[in-house]
């Protein structure tokens, strides 16, 4: 009995993921313009870094003000390796292709994440944010010292045809061959993925223990939790996942830069915001706030235009009334209307089962 | 103990839920693909059959087919700009007040005459706060979503440069570009072209000619931005001085994201040169004039032609006095113009549809002139589309009385020749009458010198 309840519930998982999929992978990218497919890409992108800033802040505790400096980073490693050609210890990276230039992202993201997650062993809570901060701060200096793009800024900008959907891709789904639909499905693929892969590892030994470090270092430690190592993990897959979200950045934008001081750190709040509007600690909740958070952009950019301080001053109102109303962020609040329905429900159903007992 | 058996009730709804999620499934299925909007050109840049016509300036083959028009609607055309609007840039927005009082002027005339139809023009002005990725996103935007048939005067030149591949791809003209850099004689790049501002090595050597004749062994202190604008000045700076004996003494950046320029003033304060040359634009210069004269050094100082402005001058107060600088346009502040037809037109007009715009302000009767030269060259195409209007931007014979262009210059282009501006005052600043002063003579005509001056690496840059 209880086999043939799970069934269904598999068969509605499935079916409702399917749905999903199909949706948010073929309805939107071909009934809706470039305008909005640009924007439903740029939420996914947002909501992978999310994730990724989900998975420092929301399970293990450590906050992070700095996520747009990975953010930053893979936008230039996939920028460059598109746009230049290389010898790197004699093997030769001429104009590589947006997919291959993942890898080599998600590894130095990683790296870099790992590398700034040991310091930050030593500092929580507030100044951890502050360390975090200052990395935001000093990415746009750091860019424009190393990167020489146009204009003699460190913006790096591609060609359309650099950025356009290879011919493979072209050949097996002709229609969605333009290249905002190109630029849309990678960061919906990519989205996909990093949810899957944060919900195995949620679930997985890692994932407890990072809850349990969040929670109790000490009892954490006591149980055998290497708390450095979990620690440092947590900040090196969180840096890959906001380093892959800046490589999807560049289909969509065209063009990675630093010269924007106000973008890179307003970038690190927004993906701040994301986490807590869709919920901390929850799987779905950073897709959500990725969505949340470009539409409220989009909103106050067009109710109010140059006037950069409203997209900001909007945030910071929705985090407000969020705290009230929805502590738990979107996911945290559904998950809450479920438990009060069911409650109800169940308290319904076994006052009609047994009126005798009361 | 609770009942663990699906009962009937459960059961139901989630087939009722399955059912749904089918339906909704059927539903997304039957209607996928019906994508209204038409493919963007970017995917096919081969296959696409461009417009047949083409000139010895323009090459259209390669441009995406069936956007000739886009923008022209009715009897209206679209015309996108973006510019700083806020931000450390923001005083640049007073170009949009001229252009946008010009474009109003002209509409309430009935409107811009092309091949015998008459259009009335729509603005649309973005901000990007100097930033040249937001001046991407901005264009990008401009095009896909306010389908603008052309750009107008988008500010800077690193915004320029970083939209200058995409305008080009999808044969866009970006008429009239605020800057005077080198890079928009590069033949590679037809659909974009600079406006009327003084070309960099038009000024830098006009200034040096001053140089040779009064002090022909001056040391130079030079000061210049950290992107490609500041560049520009610095390294025609270089070539014109080589065989003289002008000698840079010191070169000093600043970053042009800000206006913070006091140390690096300090420094070249610090070697007494003669002369102090700033490659800057904007807050950054009545900054420099500033720091300089805090910290005792009188130099001869010339200033770039994009800080020729009544509000910068007044931000500087005294040691701006004596500045050099150059300018293609009449001087809104001096009362000695009042008198002209072009100057009477401007104050009434701007005074009419711009109320709260400045008029002594030169950053204003730029914008009013830029405004101007658009009309013209629009009146002056063969039709109103995208290929015919770039060619009259590229074809310009010597256009006269635009705007508050001064009244014996001649604007013109041509094959050989990518730049507007080259006909223009050399001027100096009076700070107690308020005014910049025509000096060294009459006007320069350097009318398609700007090429051969310029080293040909720096045209062709990236």
């Amino acid at each position: 009995m209880a086999n043939q309840q799970r069934i269904i519930r598999l068969t509605v998982t499935v079916v409702v993921v399917a749905v999903v999929i199909e949706f948010l992978g073929w309805y939107f990218p071909t009934h809706y313009g470039s305008t909005d497919t640009n924007l439903f890409a740029q939420a996914m992108f947002i909501g992978v870094a999310a994730m990724g800033l989900n998975l420092l802040t929301g399970y293990n505790g450590q906050v992070s003000i700095g996520h747009g400096a990975f953010f930053g980073i893979g936008a230039y490693i996939t920028a460059l390796m598109m746009d230049h050609h290389y010898d790197l210890l004699g093997i030769k990276i001429d104009h590589v292709s947006f997919l291959a230039t993942i890898p080599a992202v998600a590894v130095i993201s990683f790296v870099i994440g790992a590398l700034v997650g040991f310091p930050a062993l030593r500092v929580k809570g507030l100044y951890l944010a502050l360390v975090t901060l200052g990395l935001a701060v000093i990415f746009p200096d750091l860019a424009s010292r190393f990167v020489k793009g146009t204009g003699g800024t460190s913006l790096v900008a591609l060609n359309g045809q650099e950025v356009a959907a290879p011919q493979w891709f072209q050949n097996w789904f002709p229609r969605l061959s333009a290249q905002d639909q190109w630029a849309y499905t990678m960061a919906f693929v990519f989205a996909l993925l990093g949810l899957l892969l944060l919900w195995l590892l949620v679930r997985s030994r890692f994932g407890r223990s990072l809850i349990a470090v969040r929670d109790h270092e000490a009892a954490a430690a006591s149980v055998g939790i290497n708390l450095a190592r979990t620690k440092v993990l947590a900040f090196a897959l969180s840096a890959m996942y906001a380093g892959i979200a800046g490589s999807l950045s560049v289909l969509v934008f065209q063009n990675a830069s630093g010269d924007d001081k106000l973008v890179t750190f307003q970038l690190s709040i927004e993906f701040l915001v994301a986490v807590v509007i869709g919920g901390t600690a929850t799987v779905l909740g950073p897709v959500i706030g990725g969505f949340a958070v470009v539409y409220i952009q989009k909103w106050a950019t067009d109710q109010f235009p140059s006037k950069p301080v409203v997209s900001p001053a909007t945030f910071g109102i929705v985090l407000i009334v969020l705290m009230y109303v929805l502590p738990e962020g979107v996911v945290g609040g559904i998950r809450r209307l479920r438990t009060w329905g069911s409650r109800t429900l169940r308290s319904r159903r076994r006052s009609t089962a047994s009126p005798a007992r009361l | 103990m609770i009942d663990r058996r699906p009962n009937h009730r459960t059961r139901l709804r989630s087939g009722a839920a399955i059912a749904l999620v089918m339906v909704l499934a059927l539903v997304a299925a039957a209607c996928s693909g019906n994508r209204s909007t038409a493919k963007p050109s970017t995917t096919s840049p081969s296959g696409s059959t461009g417009p047949t016509t083409s000139s010895t300036i323009i090459d259209t083959s390669a441009c995406p087919a069936g956007s000739e028009t886009t923008g022209v609607t009715g009897n209206t055309i679209t015309i996108g700009t973006s510019v700083a609007q806020s931000g450390t840039y923001a005083p640049f927005s007073a170009i949009l007040d001229g252009e946008s009082a010009y474009i109003d002027y002209t509409n309430a005339k009935g409107g811009v005459t092309i091949a015998g139809k008459q259009y009335q023009i729509k603005l649309v002005a973005k901000d990007d706060a100097y930033v040249a990725s937001r001046t991407v996103t901005n264009v990008q935007s401009l095009l896909t979503d306010d389908k603008v048939f052309a750009l107008l005067n988008v500010v800077g030149t690193k915004n320029n440069l970083a939209i200058r591949d995409l305008v080009n791809r999808e044969c866009v003209p970006d008429l009239f570009a605020a800057s005077g850099a080198t890079q928009w004689g590069n033949h590679q790049f037809p659909w974009l072209i600079g406006s009327e501002l003084v070309p960099y090595p038009l000024e830098v050597k006009r200034f040096v000619d001053y140089l040779k004749q009064t002090k022909p062994n001056a040391t130079i202190a030079l000061l210049k931005a950290d992107d490609d604008f500041g560049q520009s000045y610095a390294d025609t700076l270089t070539q014109l001085i080589k065989g003289t004996q002008l000698k840079i003494v010191k070169t000093e950046q600043y970053d042009s994201t800000g206006s913070e320029v006091k140390t690096q003033v300090n420094a070249l304060a610090n070697t007494h040169a003669d002369v102090f040359f700033l490659g800057a634009t904007l807050l950054a210069c009545p900054a420099a004039l500033t720091a300089a004269s805090d910290a005792g050094w009188h130099p001869i100082t010339y200033m770039s032609g994009t800080c020729v402005s009544k509000v910068l001058f007044s931000i500087a107060g005294p040691p701006a006095n004596g500045v050099f600088s150059v300018t293609p346009l009449l001087d809104p502040a001096d009362a000695k113009n009042d008198a002209t037809p072009a100057m009477k037109l401007y104050k009434t007009q701007v005074a009419k549809y711009k109320p709260k715009a400045d008029l002594l302000d030169g950053i204003v009767g730029y914008g009013w002139t830029t405004g101007a030269l658009l009309v013209k060259t629009l009146e002056s195409a063969k039709a109103a589309d995208r290929f015919s209007v770039m060619e009259a931007a590229r074809t310009l014979h010597d256009v006269s009385g635009v705007g508050l262009q001064i009244p014996a210059a001649k604007w013109n282009t041509s094959a050989d020749d990518w730049f507007v501006g080259e006909t223009f005052q050399f001027i100096q600043y009076d700070q107690a009458a308020g005014h910049t002063n025509a000096v060294g003579g009459g006007l320069t005509n350097d009318d398609g010198k700007t090429a051969k001056l310029t080293p040909g690496d720096l045209i062709n840059r990236k």
